[in-house]
């Protein structure tokens, strides 16, 4: 059992860390042809040109980081409440509602993107950074209140009655006891929402109407291309953010975790 | 610059001068502004976003300073590249602000990189900007005359777009794997090359998001059926219904010695440079006047690396900037596309430099002296790794009209794919 766990975690980390190896090598390579095993030259050009004063790169970082932490702010306040009306409460038409809810995740995007950003022309909502994070919400939503409903169907009603009966207020229930049992998931679903919202191309380009330009609008474009040093650069810097978030995760999912 | 002044000069010598029967024809003043002079005024001071295919770093690094620098210190222009993946992206962009009704201004987009389909539907959905390509100064460079310009695909032009640059589809080839007289100079040649060289050659897959496979089919269309002089003019499904079978045998009788036995094929022009790259094919495509320089100088392709051309039917056409009938700034779109056009920045866009090296859209012979010999002086520079520009002169065939592309596509998978 032992080694299998092993086993388990090598295969794991090889087939994360692989990748990002062939990416570090690209991204410093010029030139890199079959067979050469490891590139013959080396250059930083690809990094210059991604960090050179004309580069929209720092601009577009910033406008993604702005957007995918707003995103993640606003859904799980929304999504906190939803999901424990559907996760603990039994009313008519639940399902319904559920469904409903999950109906963007479902729909193909871009059918939903063209009449979305329609509405949003209408509303003057457009080729604003608001406008995207609202958009955002759409394809984030379900899946937090997905995440979150999950763990409120498991979670025991009894210990906020206790706490009520020893004279806790709404906000300190909230604080002490539900808020720090559903911890693991609510950081679970946090990061489902910052890492949707981080990597949408479509929605943000169709609402954000090429004003708004994030990482993935950059990545998407030098991607159709052939620049494959740009194109593993870029790729570094938008899962650089990525793994920050998921480590710093990890930490607090342990340290939240009840025992 | 220079140029311009001059021509302003000739502008102004004619209205004075009503019977000076040499001087040009004045140019209308593009459709909404009281003269050109008008549009330079309404421009100073604004931005400009202008819409282009993002996938090359070294073209957006270009754009940036070889013309956002001019616009900026010449005309008071700020220039913001938006880079999209797709240009359909861009049309779709349009039409939904279309059906959200922002029709005559108000878009976000004022300028695009186009040609083709997406020029179609635009034109079609009534979402252009009309009748000002023949307008700004620069227009008289170009030779609207010719049909390669006048149609976009067969698509009649009308003024609702202005050419940028041209293209023209050759072949790659390692210097350090053949040698110049190893290579076929006709189809014939090149079926023989195939059959004696198996697994050594490939094309990319005719397909949406990459014309240049479907421009290489209707080449050997054009072969197969002994000329293109016949294919010239609207889409004739009989002639096609007949040449068509030819076509196919022609192609399958390559398949089974064709890169992996033809089982597949690239999917784009890069999945094919890639494979011409680590040396499990011995020929690329490109589109570029500068040859293989283009692809040497971003490291996609060996030192080594040359163009050439079959001695027959190289598909050329050009590609444009369009504005969208509900742009916002006019007045910049237009001197950006004038500015393209200027005899120093046409000088500029052909060189590898550019990320695309790209042929001339304005012609030799409709510039000044001093101009022409700049034009001259840049072709001269693109030496031994581009294809000779007479060759591919002399290779030149036009394109088919565009409802030949879907057709050929879909054929092409039936026929030779499965």
């Amino acid at each position: 059992m032992k080694y299998f766990r092993w086993i388990a975690l090598t295969l794991m980390i090889i087939a994360l860390i692989l990748p990002l190896i062939t990416f570090l090598l690209k991204a410093f390579a010029r030139g890199w042809f079959f067979p050469q095993i490891i590139p013959r030259t080396w250059s930083l050009a690809a990094w210059e040109r991604l960090f050179s004063p004309q580069s929209d790169l720092l601009p577009a970082l910033l406008n993604s980081g702005i957007i995918a932490l707003t995103v993640t702010g606003v859904a799980l306040a929304i999504g906190f409440p939803a999901a424990r009306v559907l996760g603990i409460g039994h009313f008519p038409g639940k399902r319904w509602i559920l469904l409903v809810l999950l109906a963007p995740a479902l729909v193909p995007p871009l059918a939903v993107s063209m009449g979305l950003s329609t509405q949003f022309l209408r509303l003057g909502l457009s080729g604003t950074w608001i406008g995207v994070s609202i958009a955002h919400l759409i394809p984030v939503l379900p899946y937090v209140i997905l995440t979150l409903s999950g763990l409120f169907a498991r979670y025991d009603l009894r210990y906020e009655e206790q706490a009520r009966s020893l004279g806790a207020g709404s906000w300190a229930i909230f604080r002490r006891i539900t808020l720090p049992m559903l911890w693991p998931g609510v950081i679970a679903a946090g990061l489902f929402a910052f890492l949707i919202s981080w990597s949408q191309y479509l929605l943000t380009f169709l609402i954000g109407g090429g004003r708004v330009i994030t990482l993935p609008i950059l990545l998407f474009a030098s991607t159709s291309g052939g620049d494959n040093a740009v194109i593993a650069a870029l790729s570094l810097v938008m899962i650089a953010p990525a793994l920050l978030v998921l480590i710093f995760a990890s930490r607090s999912l342990e340290q939240g975790t009840i025992r | 610059m220079r140029f311009w002044w001059l021509l302003l000069l000739l502008l102004a010598t004619f209205s004075v001068d009503a019977q000076t029967e040499e001087a040009p024809q004045p140019l209308p003043a593009p459709p909404g502004f009281e003269s050109w002079q008008a549009v330079l005024d309404q421009a100073r001071g604004t931005t400009i976003y202008w819409y282009v295919w993002g996938g090359s770093e070294a073209i957006n690094a270009f754009i940036d300073t070889f013309y956002g620098e001019p616009l900026l210190e010449e005309y008071g222009i700020t220039l913001e590249r938006v880079p999209v993946v797709d240009t359909v992206d861009v049309v779709n962009l349009i039409l939904s602000e279309q059906s959200a009704d922002i029709i005559d201004t108000g878009g976000v987009v004022d300028l695009i990189w186009i040609n083709g389909e997406n020029f179609a539907t635009l034109k079609q959905a009534d979402m252009l900007y009309q009748d000002w390509a023949e307008t700004i100064p620069n227009s008289v460079l170009v030779n609207w005359e010719d049909p390669a310009i006048a149609y976009d695909f067969g698509v009649p032009v009308e003024g609702d777009e202005s050419p940028w640059s041209s293209a023209q589809l050759h072949f790659i080839y390692d210097s350090a794997r053949m040698s110049e007289d190893q290579l076929p100079s006709n189809y014939d040649e090149l079926t023989v090359w195939i059959e004696q060289n198996p697994g050594r050659f490939t094309y990319i897959a005719p397909g949406p998001g990459a014309f240049q496979g479907t421009r290489f089919v209707k080449q050997v269309l054009y072969h197969v059926s002994g000329g293109y002089e016949q294919w010239v003019g609207p889409w004739n499904p009989t002639l096609y219904a007949e040449w068509a079978p030819r076509l196919w045998d022609y192609l399958n009788v390559w398949e089974t010695n064709l890169w992996r036995g033809g089982e597949t094929y690239p999917a784009t022009e890069n999945e094919l440079l890639q494979l011409f790259a680590n040396g499990e094919v011995d020929f690329a495509l490109t589109q570029a006047t500068s040859g293989a320089e283009t692809y040497i100088s971003q490291g996609l392709i060996p030192e080594t690396s040359r163009a050439f051309t079959l001695t027959e039917y190289a598909i050329g056409d050009y590609n444009y900037v369009a504005i969208p009938r509900n742009a916002t700034n006019k007045a910049a779109a237009l001197i950006v596309a004038n500015l393209l056009l200027r005899p120093d920045r046409q000088a500029g866009h052909i060189l590898p430099e550019s990320g695309f090296g790209l042929g001339y859209a304005i012609s030799l012979d409709r510039v000044n002296e001093e101009d022409r010999a700049l034009l001259e002086a840049s072709l001269a520079q693109l030496g031994e790794t581009a294809a000779d520009p007479a060759a591919l002169a002399a290779a030149f065939a036009p394109d088919l009209a565009p409802e030949s592309q879907s057709v050929i596509e879909q054929d092409w998978e039936a026929n030779v794919l499965r």
